[in-house]
């Protein structure tokens, strides 16, 4: 019914906006990295020579470091807290609604808000966080939340897992519904209950949630430059340093737009690697089943 | 008939099941409270003075000082701010339905090689994160004259946002007949007369949560404007925040005003459209 001139017609919008400032910017991107320019003219071309000062930027390795295990911690705290919740809202069918609205409201907050709001929680003078552990005896538990090296980052990785909890439960609650309740009821006759009925029947059944879930909260971490950014600036020494912020600061503050781009290269790299594996990972998973 | 049966027979187990839910269902509650504690510390410390919270951070606002607000309005060119966000976020989100849509339309009842190449172009910058392109991006603005300009924020949100509209339009269309479509063009309707008044209603429920979740990125959203916007008078709220904060001094009492009044516009959406947004969320949508 559609004609080749009508559908050319009708992608043609999306598609020059698409290509215009997406697709030719990672081409211009890619060529820019091979050069040596800055904030203002051109560059000319140094070959991979801004690939290899990233090896030897101490910052920039730290970054990646970071990132690295703020991913990690974030997907594998996130979707388990995230998965009992979501059991826990099946189960009590009476508060399910109000329950899920209460646990997506830190999501709806925009990073700004959230970095600020938890930089005064966790404020060292009198901030809230360090007054309930003194009223809970915790006292010599207390840390400088975002000023220790050892801290900061996970600290950082706290906020995030409280913002999106509710968000990854509801991805599982909705792949929960989904399944049809004879088939739980039969579970539930035939005796089987705790650990191992939800690793023989529930675990199976939410493969498609998971693959979800998983991705959002990787590419949501390896991303991270907003709480960070707000919160600590990448401190204290680099402990909270990121990728993103990396770029940001580099291309932004240095005005080192080449070896900013270089670096932006390196994350597109990683995302790209990372979402492959774990793609094909998880749709065999899926297949399985 | 038979499940409702057996569950019949399992009655002891439902009755204790029974029993336990309650406990369960107060668990539960307290669970959520806990989590809602910084929101109820940001709401609560905005209306305190600052010696008060500062004896107890959990106190309840007795005597509410509204004042505090007054002056985070002024210092966030509230208004200003908040109108600027709007017609930012609106443009983006009419511009992104409009031509995700069309283009989806046409992947999904006109398939081609081509069409399919292009679908998956589309799809392929689903991960793409907006700090791998931001610096060329910058340079790209720059030359076009778009830099602090709302065209050139509007015009890279909807970039941005595109590889998802086209995947979510395409995977709704897809289970929608074409046989209506069919049923216009036999009247004679052209193509665009065909897009607006059949195919565009026809996709409405799949536009509202698009839409939804548009404004709940675009309105969040600090890293573009921080970079592409620079005067004043084009600041964003989120922008807004941040300036604020940062140049002012760290006082409770000005510091959790202004936050509240950067996240109330979406709790009210939140709370309003709540519906579209599960929904939104429930189908994997993008953060």
């Amino acid at each position: 019914m559609i004609r080749r001139r009508s559908a050319l017609l009708l992608i043609l919008p999306a598609g020059l906006i698409f290509f215009g400032f997406v697709i030719y910017p990672l081409l211009r991107g890619l060529q820019l990295s091979l050069t040596d320019a800055s904030g203002m003219g051109g560059g000319k071309f140094v070959g991979l020579d801004n690939y290899l000062a990233i090896l030897k930027d101490r910052t920039a390795m730290t970054a990646l470091r970071n990132t690295a295990v703020y991913t990690v911690v974030v997907v594998v705290v996130q979707n388990g807290l995230a998965l009992l919740v979501a059991f826990w809202l099946y189960k009590l069918k009476r508060v399910r609604n109000i329950v899920r609205a209460g646990l997506l409201l830190p999501a709806m907050m925009a990073f700004v808000a959230v970095g600020y709001l938890w930089s005064f929680i966790y404020s060292p003078l009198g901030g809230p966080l360090d007054t309930v552990m003194d009223a809970l005896g915790l006292h010599s538990l207390e840390k400088v939340w975002l000023g220790d090296p050892n801290m900061a980052l996970m600290a950082i990785a706290a906020v995030y897992i409280w913002m999106y909890t509710g968000y990854s439960a509801t991805i599982f609650l909705a792949n929960y519904l989904a399944i049809s309740p004879s088939l739980m009821e039969a579970a539930e006759l035939d005796g089987a209950s705790g650990w191992r009925r939800f690793r023989s029947i529930d675990w199976p059944l939410l493969a498609p949630s998971l693959t979800i879930n998983i991705t959002l909260s990787v590419i949501g971490s390896l991303r991270v430059f907003d709480l960070p950014f707000i919160m600590t600036s990448g401190g204290p020494i680099n402990a909270t340093q990121t990728l993103s912020l990396v770029i940001y600061s580099r291309s932004f503050t240095d005005f080192r737009f080449a070896y900013g781009t270089a670096l932006a290269v390196v994350l597109l790299l990683l995302t790209a690697i990372v979402g492959v594996t774990q793609a094909t990972l998880l749709r065999r998973r899926e297949v399985d089943l | 008939m038979n499940t409702s049966q057996s569950s019949r027979r399992a009655r002891p187990l439902w009755v204790r099941l029974h029993g336990s839910e309650w406990v369960s269902s107060v668990a539960l509650l307290a669970f959520m409270a806990l989590m809602l504690v910084p929101i109820y510390l940001m709401i609560s410390v905005s209306l305190r003075s600052e010696a008060d919270s500062a004896a107890n951070p959990f106190g309840l606002p007795l005597e509410p000082m509204w004042q505090n607000y007054v002056l985070a309005f002024q210092n966030m060119h509230y208004l200003r701010s908040v109108g600027n966000t709007l017609i930012i976020t609106i443009l983006t989100a009419v511009l992104t339905v409009l031509t995700a849509s069309m283009a989806a339309w046409a992947i999904v009842r006109y398939t081609r090689r081509w069409t399919r190449t292009a679908y998956q172009v589309f799809v392929a910058g689903l991960t793409i994160p907006v700090f791998a392109l931001i610096t060329p991006l910058y340079k790209i603005m720059q030359q076009l004259h778009l830099l602090d300009t709302f065209a050139g924020v509007i015009l890279a949100y909807t970039a941005l946002t595109m590889p998802f509209a086209v995947f979510f339009f395409a995977g709704f269309l897809r289970s929608v007949p074409a046989e209506i479509e069919e049923a216009a063009a036999v009247d004679g309707c052209g193509l665009l007369r065909t897009y607006w008044s059949v195919v565009f209603p026809l996709l409405k429920p799949a536009t509202a949560t698009l839409s939804v979740f548009v404004i709940l990125q675009v309105w969040n959203d600090l890293v573009v404007p921080l970079v592409f916007l620079s005067s004043d008078s084009h600041q964003t709220v989120t922008l807004a925040v941040y300036g604020t904060i940062g140049a002012h001094s760290f006082s409770t009492a000005q510091l959790l005003p202004t936050l509240v009044l950067g996240v109330i516009p979406l709790f009210c959406i939140f709370l309003l459209l709540q519906r579209y947004v599960v929904a939104g969320i429930a189908m994997g949508a993008g953060k």
